[in-house]
């Protein structure tokens, strides 16, 4: 019988993992956030970043927006333990061509993170939840988009898909799980 | 650009994603109405604006309902004119249907229940305002709420070591109150008879109603824990229609309680969270639920019934009213256990009319106190509830919600009556009798030395050396907070509008700013911001304050960090001090 999910597969040379968590909390060289066109934090992880890392990023964020659907940037990540974060402005809310957009999206994060120097780099669902993008259509592009990009010249070692709950962790396990296949 | 013959990439989906929610039910009431108006006087809002005829609910109903007629229904595509089918191009004629399904409707349920087809406008309401979410097209704070609640887990975005914090401290308050170091908020404990769920607003507002709780708990006797994740159980899944944020929010608590093995999950006062979670919850989730689920109101009352805790209802002797919540009641058919703690716990009750599933929304559900564009529209409606109020002569409304405190806090105060908001869980710890566990020796009670008292005596006082603004327009407000805060120990100084709020917090840097949130000139939000952005003053702590509840609203959404406390208007010393010392993070 193959195996219906998994945690951790190897792409190239790097690694893909699966965990459950608080992404804003981990230690790693750079998380993504999935910003505003304006780049302004607001709610959700963005509350968690402003609260814990303190006023230096959105001060840092104000230079840095607006920004282009398909486009990411890079702040410090203040008071928090990640090196930096990078944030990646995504398609949203059912609108047109959602998946090709999260490839773009997916790919300038990885992009940004690779100009940075980065090994190990974290990203949430991208999308899925509040901005609406269908999880399992989240899981196909990201996994996918990781394929492509890490297979190629890289120096990011490990990537880390970060998610908060079951609901979350059985669309990407089951997703690891064919491409471990 | 959008015309009879191109329409908008949203108005498409909207019309698209309607289709599959098309239920049954919500099929049923889409046909249904007969027009006959009987659901017209039922609404607050109509009530409130007789001569506007778009808070009529069948008005209302068919702003959507002709969206199905054209789209899903025979009759529309024959003879779309006769039975007024129509359509949306524009992500502008999407803007007016969001003015409708959020701004005129707090989906209270009142007009479903008067309804003699059946039709349930609450229900194809919440369903409308799903669709315009999946396209991005909501209130700000709708937004706000739903972010806060997909990705911190909890809709006020109380990050996890704020919420287990608040229980550190609500434990030792509880130690020093009963005198047993013994006693604390157990956290993950497994294999618990009762998981004890909270709303958020608990965490950031109204902590004593946690203490209360766990004080009720622990008389009992109870083997409870509340969880460290998961612990939500508000779901604005209910309220923006969106489904998917509904199931995963259930989810969540449902998965954390299985995970503690707990027997039972019990919800604490609040109609929207006890009906997402008991009855809505499963089926978002599709969640087989291998636990019982209460209402705290049962379980404090199956306590007084089984004789785990005893009661002096003398000590709620004032004349007392009870608002039901729409939720616990129109939709969950809680009416007689709330009465019957009521009349266990206090000693004047007087019933409200309409009461029970004809009662008046508080004006504040639906969402409607995150959705601050509105405020007006919902004070005027809350005339009619306010007279209710009145007509009962009680000087302390009791209801079983959070939003309904919120609401009636601010419809008590627009309309200036006499009267105060509480929960059923705030009555039962206030009456409880506590059983005698000491036994004073028969020589009588311990001498205590001489230096022990000299030592207590020269106790510090509790906010020495702490520099605090007080920033209020209303001297007497001013007065009440700086003697408070002196008389504790405090150095205060005092501001009167926020160009003065600035000016003193950048020339005293103090520990703490109190900032009133309706002061005349500069805006509150923007004096907080500029507080916030100011370099020099990283380190300093600000409280809130705001007799108007959706003004937070106006602070939280700021893009700088949010106040490290809020207070209501007014506010008692004790829960003053409560506060401020929990901000200035000092020793209890």
């Amino acid at each position: 019988m193959p195996k219906t999910t998994a945690e951790r597969v190897r792409i190239g040379r790097s690694s893909l993992r699966l965990i459950r968590g608080d992404i804003t909390e981990l230690d790693v060289d750079a998380f993504v956030y999935y910003a505003r066109h304006d780049l302004t934090l607001g709610s959700g992880f963005g509350t968690a970043i402003s609260q814990r890392g303190g006023p230096a990023i959105q001060k840092e964020l104000s230079q840095l927006g607006p920004l282009e659907t398909g486009q990411a940037v890079a702040t410090g990540a203040g008071k928090l333990k990640a090196g930096c974060i990078i944030h990646a402005v995504g398609p949203r809310f059912n609108e047109a061509d959602t998946a090709g957009k999260l490839r773009r999206t997916v790919l300038a994060a990885l992009t940004v993170a690779e100009e940075k120097g980065v090994k190990r780099i974290a990203l949430p669902p991208m999308g899925a939840g509040f901005y609406a993008v269908p999880l399992d259509l989240c899981a196909r592009v990201m996994v996918e988009t990781f394929q492509e990009y890490l297979q190629g010249r890289t120096g990011i070692e490990e990537v880390v898909l970060c998610v908060m709950d079951q609901r979350e962790f059985a669309p990407f396990a089951a997703r690891l799980a064919l491409q471990e296949a | 650009m959008s015309s009879k013959n191109h329409r908008s990439h949203n108005a498409q989906e909207v019309l698209s994603r309607l289709g599959k929610k098309l239920s049954r039910q919500i099929a049923g009431s889409m046909v249904a109405c007969v027009h006959c108006g009987m659901c017209t006087n039922s609404c607050h809002y109509v009530l409130a604006n007789p001569g506007d005829p778009t808070y009529a609910p069948a008005y209302k109903a068919d702003r959507i309902r002709k969206l199905f007629k054209r789209h899903y229904d025979w009759t529309g595509r024959v003879f779309p004119w006769w039975v007024k089918a129509g359509s949306v191009f524009s992500d502008e004629d999407l803007e007016e249907l969001k003015d409708t399904v959020f701004g005129k409707c707090t989906n209270c349920r009142r007009c479903s229940v008067n309804c003699p087809m059946g039709v349930d406008l609450a229900t194809f309401n919440r369903m409308a305002r799903g669709l315009l979410v999946s396209v991005g097209i909501m209130p700000e704070g709708v937004a706000v709420v739903s972010k806060d609640q997909w990705e911190i887990g909890n809709q006020m975005g109380v990050l996890k070591e704020d919420y287990l914090d608040t229980l550190d401290w609500m434990s030792e308050e509880l130690q020093a109150e009963l005198d047993d170091p013994a006693v604390a908020i157990p956290v993950d404990k497994p294999d618990c008879e009762i998981v004890y769920s909270i709303n958020p607003r608990e965490v950031k507002y109204d902590p004593r109603t946690i203490s209360d709780a766990a004080k009720i708990f622990y008389f009992a006797g109870e083997n409870w824990t509340m969880p460290s994740e998961g612990w939500d159980m508000t779901n604005f899944g209910l309220f923006s229609g969106d489904d998917d944020l509904g199931g995963a929010v259930a989810r969540r608590l449902f998965e954390k309680v299985s995970e503690l093995r707990g027997k039972k999950l019990v919800i604490s006062e609040c109609g929207h969270g006890y009906r997402s979670t008991r009855c809505e919850g499963p089926n978002w989730a599709k969640f087989d639920v291998p636990f019982e689920m209460e209402s705290s109101i049962i379980t404090m009352l199956r306590y007084l019934k089984e004789g785990r805790i005893h009661v002096d209802k003398t000590r709620n002797s004032e004349p007392v009213t009870f608002h039901d919540s729409c939720n616990n009641a129109r939709s969950c058919g809680m009416f007689e256990e709330p009465r019957e703690l009521l009349r266990l716990v206090t000693t004047d009750f007087r019933e409200m009319y309409p009461n029970r599933a004809e009662n008046f929304c508080c004006t504040g559900g639906g969402g409607a106190m995150s959705m601050s564009e509105y405020t007006p529209r919902r004070l005027k409606s809350a005339v009619v509830k306010a007279n209710q109020l009145k007509a009962t002569g009680a000087k302390v409304v009791v209801t079983s919600c959070h939003n309904c405190v919120d609401g009636l806090n601010d419809l008590i105060r627009h309309y200036k009556l006499d009267m105060r908001v509480t929960q059923l869980v705030n009555l039962v710890a206030n009456a409880l009798v506590v059983p005698a566990r000491v036994a004073v020796p028969a020589g009588g009670p311990p001498e205590i030395p001489g230096e022990a008292v000299e030592a207590f005596a020269a106790e510090r006082p509790v906010l020495a050396d702490r520099t605090i603004v007080v920033a209020d327009d209303e001297p007497d407000q001013v007065t009440l907070l700086a003697t408070i805060f002196e008389d504790h120990g405090a150095t205060v100084y005092r501001a009167y509008s926020g160009d003065e709020a600035l000016e003193a917090a950048r020339s005293r840097k103090p520990d703490l700013l109190t900032l009133d949130l309706a002061m005349p000139g500069r805006p509150a939000a923007e004096v907080f911001e500029m507080l916030r952005k100011d370099a020099g003053l990283v380190d300093l702590k600000i409280c809130v304050r705001s007799e108007r509840p959706e003004l937070r609203q106006t602070i939280y959404e700021q893009a700088v960090r949010p106040p490290e406390g809020y207070l209501d208007k007014p506010v008692d010393e004790q829960s003053l001090l409560r506060s401020v010392r929990k901000i200035l993070e000092l020793a209890h």
